[in-house]
């Protein structure tokens, strides 16, 4: 009723906070609680027995943490979720429904393929950026069709991504097929890529970072990080009026050069003598460190730059975007370009550091980027949540095949649950009713996920 | 069915000489957080206007709402002709004979007249009564009450028009017709003006005045203190929940009025120096354009703003005032014609270039265009200017430089909020307005651009929006003010341009006009002759 946002007083900020931490991270968590719930009734009223309930669930559990290699290849499985749950979140927080993430995901590993089998002689210092730029760029070009055709003639991105999706199967089938196909091997698939190309797994690390040039990358990347951490730390209230402008970036510039020297000459001999990781069947790859910091540069591009400003809200009020001079048409460009190209990095990474072969098999079946919508809505966006959500996701796959062993229950209801979840968290209200609480009232920032088709 | 005659009794109270034919004794409404109503009294008598005064959020359509069965009362009882009544929705408030009038009408423009009175309520044809849902309506018969009704209470309505031919005051008499179809024996009338020019608001009163001579009951809601001086027999007045008082036009003052629904002493009247029109800053020649279907809205627009003035454009909403608002601030295409800004052609200009040029532009429409409601007011604060220095280097945002100049305007425009990181949409409708007021000026805006700038807002915060207006003005601002209040255009403006169908109809000078000249020219009337 209108009357009730009318009379209504502001609430008081305190009030309003807890309200909203709560929601923002007790209604996920009620969701999955409950989703479980669910999946649990619907495998006591398949099998008839309780027993297999307990069997599946704790046949799962063990499956994603216990067995051997059990939890580092939840942590593989969670790498290119989290790649896909931040793709899809920049979109969604735009106000662009990309559910074309899966062939973004076979458009970008294909396009890294390529460009580690074309490459050759290079060092991994070069190769290994090339793929990976390669792969999102092909993915952003991927995404950056639909985003085109929304922004120039309005067609929704519901329905050309979703057929891109199409377009992207058959197309990498082609491709793995005819032209970059291995014909030495008896398997349909493309040629093996360079081996600087690959993705480190981390019982590797020793061995590549005795090579200088990889020691050199390593550094780079953690005196980047430093370099990050120490700008937002002395640009705190507290520090930012104690220090001087010059003072502070001596302070940062300080610490990236210390880190990134540490890390440069102390690694690789740290490694030689001490490296956890020696198990050369373990799959764990460093594409896990870096989809950490992906989240940390997607949530820092979101909410601390300009373009992140705009994306928003254009997302939440398109139009006080426009009154607000943004360029909406740009702006949805740039989204759905940036949100192709993280899910092309999750499908380089997945060809790169995890395909046993380092190639892109014919029949390369993935499903992360279907999964990951849900993802996104139960993270509501927050690249925090969709690290966490993301290990979710990856642990209930992984465990999903000694679920089916140990229990007979079929792996599918995995996706069973993961529906019931997308299910509750789409819908709070319904998550209220069932277990009688009082709605809290306030205004989400979220995009509508329900705009017309126009 | 409803169409038994409403159990409404006289029964003569002890108060006066009048019959009490409903009275609400101590209503109290929670709403989660807050007191909508607090042990209100209100009471209605046979063959009275009674008139109802407060400000958005007072309390008024809260009361409204659980006499017309869609809230039920918390505490307190509500008696209809002196027995005690429960109304549980608004199905059975129709049934007990209490008819309502929204704001906003409730009609379905591509039928006609008969088919949206009889909605909900048809009569059928006796010899096909057999076909049950399927039975012929009897159009006829209908058409034949609502014309004698019409006939009855001197309101002209013709049953067989379809409502979307139909002007908006036509409509609004629908509206009526419909809630007497239903024997309605108290109409609630909600801002019925809000949508009326001044004469269609007069005749509008003229019909009320029947309605009552022939024993109807009115409650009257308004927010122009005018209205309850020129129609009501007794006026009471709701501030934040709780029921103020209740007196008599004769008795009342407006300045009493006033005062008793904001608290304190309101000036009415705004202090203003005369104007001293400098430069013309924006020059607008046959503009042209188009609503979203295409039709076009703004014909042949010609004006011209300068510096030091405000310029009022009066007229009925929906006039293409909106239109050509747009069209000047980028957000509409210009069909034809030209706009110019400081002798600059901005007439397809994109909004930011236009904001840079120096533009300010407080929307119609606060919640579409005006503020992004899940962003805190701080971000709001700075929506136009976020990607300027200080408030970003490049594509990094500065946080603390956007947070010091989100406390300086809150201050400074006195926003009403518990912090600067509460989200706009949780600010009232006047705070609301204050941020984007305070935005649009804190820029060294050469044009102030201000459509509907105080439209559903307290008399508070009325005041002191119209004061920030007039201050720009006197620092060499020029002011484009449109607005479809009067009295705003009237207190405000230097010179007041009518707009009727898209077209400037007129240009005078505010000290010359009229509100009866200016009413004649908003119904499309100039020298006596029908445009």
């Amino acid at each position: 009723m209108s009357s009730l946002v009318e009379e209504r007083a502001p609430q008081t900020a305190g009030r309003a906070a807890r309200l909203a931490m709560l929601d923002a991270l007790g209604m996920p968590l009620l969701a999955i609680l409950l989703a479980f719930v669910g999946g649990a009734l619907i495998i006591w009223a398949t099998s008839g027995d309780f027993g297999t309930v307990l069997a599946a669930y704790e046949g799962m559990i063990s499956g994603a943490f216990i067995k051997t290699r059990g939890f580092s290849e939840t942590l593989v499985a969670t790498t290119p979720y989290i790649f896909l749950g931040l793709g899809l979140a920049i979109g969604f927080k735009a106000g662009l429904f990309n559910i074309g993430a899966e062939g973004q995901f076979y458009i970008g590993a294909i396009s890294a393929v390529w460009a580690g089998i074309v490459f050759t002689g290079l060092p991994a210092i070069l190769h290994l950026p090339i793929v990976m730029l390669a792969g999102a760029l092909g993915g952003a070009l991927w995404a950056g069709i639909p985003g085109f055709l929304k922004a120039r003639t309005g067609a929704h991105e519901v329905i050309t991504t979703m057929m891109m999706n199409y377009i992207a199967f058959r197309l990498t089938e082609f491709l793995v097929s005819v032209p970059l196909r291995d014909t030495l091997s008896s398997a349909v698939q493309t040629l093996r890529v360079s081996p600087n190309a690959e993705l480190w797994s981390l019982w590797q690390i020793p061995q590549r970072l005795s090579d200088r040039l990889n020691a050199l990358a390593v550094a780079i990347f953690f005196a980047a990080l430093a370099l990050a951490l120490a700008r937002w730390f002395v640009a705190r209230g507290d520090m930012a009026t104690r220090l001087t402008l010059s003072r502070r970036r001596v302070v940062v510039g300080g610490t990236g050069l210390a880190v990134g020297a540490l890390a440069f000459f102390g690694l690789p001999a740290l490694t030689q003598v001490w490296w956890p990781f020696s198990d050369q069947y373990d799959r764990l790859h460093i594409g896990i460190v870096i989809a950490l910091a992906a989240a940390a540069a997607v949530w820092w591009l979101m909410y601390k730059t300009t373009l992140g400003f705009e994306m928003r809200t254009v997302g939440a009020n398109p139009s006080a975007a426009r009154y607000a001079g943004i360029n909406i048409s740009r702006n949805i460009l740039i989204t759905m370009a940036l949100s192709g190209a993280l899910a092309g990095i999750a499908g380089t990474i997945e060809v790169l550091g995890v395909s046993i072969c380092r190639c892109l098999p014919l029949f390369f079946s993935s499903g992360y980027g279907f999964d990951s919508i849900a993802l996104a809505l139960l993270a509501k966006n927050n690249p925090i949540g969709i690290v966490g959500g993301a290990f979710l996701f990856g642990a209930m796959r992984n465990g999903a095949d000694l679920m089916e062993l140990n229990s007979g229950v079929s792996k599918y209801v995995i996706s069973l649950i993961q529906g019931l979840v997308l299910l509750f968290v789409a819908a709070p209200s319904m998550v209220r009713y069932l277990l009688r609480m009082r709605a809290a009232r306030k205004i989400e920032e979220e995009a509508p996920l329900t705009r017309g088709w126009g | 069915m409803a169409l038994a005659s409403p159990p409404i009794a006289s029964v003569r109270q002890t108060h006066g000489e009048a019959t009490t034919t409903l009275q609400a004794t101590g209503i109290t409404k929670r709403f989660p957080g807050v007191l909508a109503n607090d042990r209100v009294d209100f009471d209605l008598r046979q063959s009275e206007i009674h008139g109802l005064l407060g400000e958005n959020g007072a309390g008024k359509t809260t009361l409204m709402n659980i006499l017309y069965g869609l809230y039920q009362p918390d505490e307190g009882t509500i008696f209809l002709g002196g027995q005690p009544t429960q109304i549980t929705s608004p199905h059975d408030a129709i049934a007990q004979g209490i008819g309502m009038v929204h704001q906003h009408f409730m009609l379905v423009p591509p039928l006609t007249v008969t088919e949206n009175i009889i909605l909900g309520q048809e009569s059928l044809q006796p010899a096909t009564r057999v076909l049950g849902r399927l039975s012929a309506l009897d159009r006829r018969g209908a058409a034949a009450r609502i014309r004698e009704l019409s006939h009855q209470y001197g309101l002209d309505v013709d049953p067989d028009a379809y409502i979307k031919d139909l002007p908006v005051g036509a409509q609004q008499r629908v509206e009526i017709v419909k809630a007497l179809y239903r024997r309605a024996e108290i109409l609630i009338l909600d801002e019925p003006t809000a949508v009326l020019t001044p004469q269609e608001a007069d005749e509008l009163f003229v019909i009320m005045q029947s309605l009552v001579r022939q024993g109807k009951s009115i409650i009257f809601i308004t927010h122009k203190l005018r209205e309850m001086f020129a129609v009501t027999d007794r006026i009471s007045v709701m501030r934040g929940g709780k029921m103020v008082g209740t007196t008599t036009p004769k008795q009342a003052t407006s300045e009493m009025l006033a005062e008793m629904m904001v608290g304190r002493k309101v000036i009415l009247q705004i202090d203003k120096a005369p104007a001293h029109p400098g430069a013309v800053i924006l020059r607008v020649d046959n503009l042209q354009a188009q609503d979203d279907r295409h039709a076009m809205t703004v014909h042949d627009a010609s004006f011209e703003v300068r510096e030091g003035e405000i310029l009022g454009i009066a007229g009925v909403q929906g006039n293409g005032q909106r239109e050509l608002v747009e069209a000047l601030t980028g957000l509409r295409h210009v069909v034809a014609g030209k706009v110019e800004l400081l002798s600059q052609d901005i007439t397809h200009a994109t909004p930011r270039a236009i904001t840079e040029l120096g533009v300010g532009h407080v929307p119609e429409d606060r919640h579409k265009h005006g503020l992004v409601l899940t962003f805190p007011v701080r971000d709001n604060l700075v929506l136009c200017t976020y990607y300027e220095s200080p408030f970003a280097r490049g594509l990094v945002i500065n946080a603390a430089a956007i947070e010091n100049e989100a406390q300086k305007l809150v201050k400074e425009f006195d926003i009403r909020t518990p912090s600067t990181d509460t989200l706009a949409g949780s600010l009232s409708g006047g705070n609301q307005q204050k941020v984007i007021v305070a935005r649009e000026l804190d820029r060294p805006v050469k044009l102030l651009i201000a459509n509907q700038p105080t439209r559903g807002l307290d008399v508070g915060s009325i005041e002191f929006i119209h004061r920030r207006i007039v201050e720009a003005r006197d620092r060499r601002t020029a002011v484009l003010l449109v607005s479809a209040e009067l009295d705003e255009i009237m207190t405000l403006s230097d010179r007041i341009a009518v707009m009727y169908k898209g077209r400037i109809l007129d240009t005078l000078a505010a000290s010359d006009a009229t509100r009866e000249q200016l009413g004649l020219l908003m119904a499309g009337v100039k020298g006596g002759a029908h445009v």
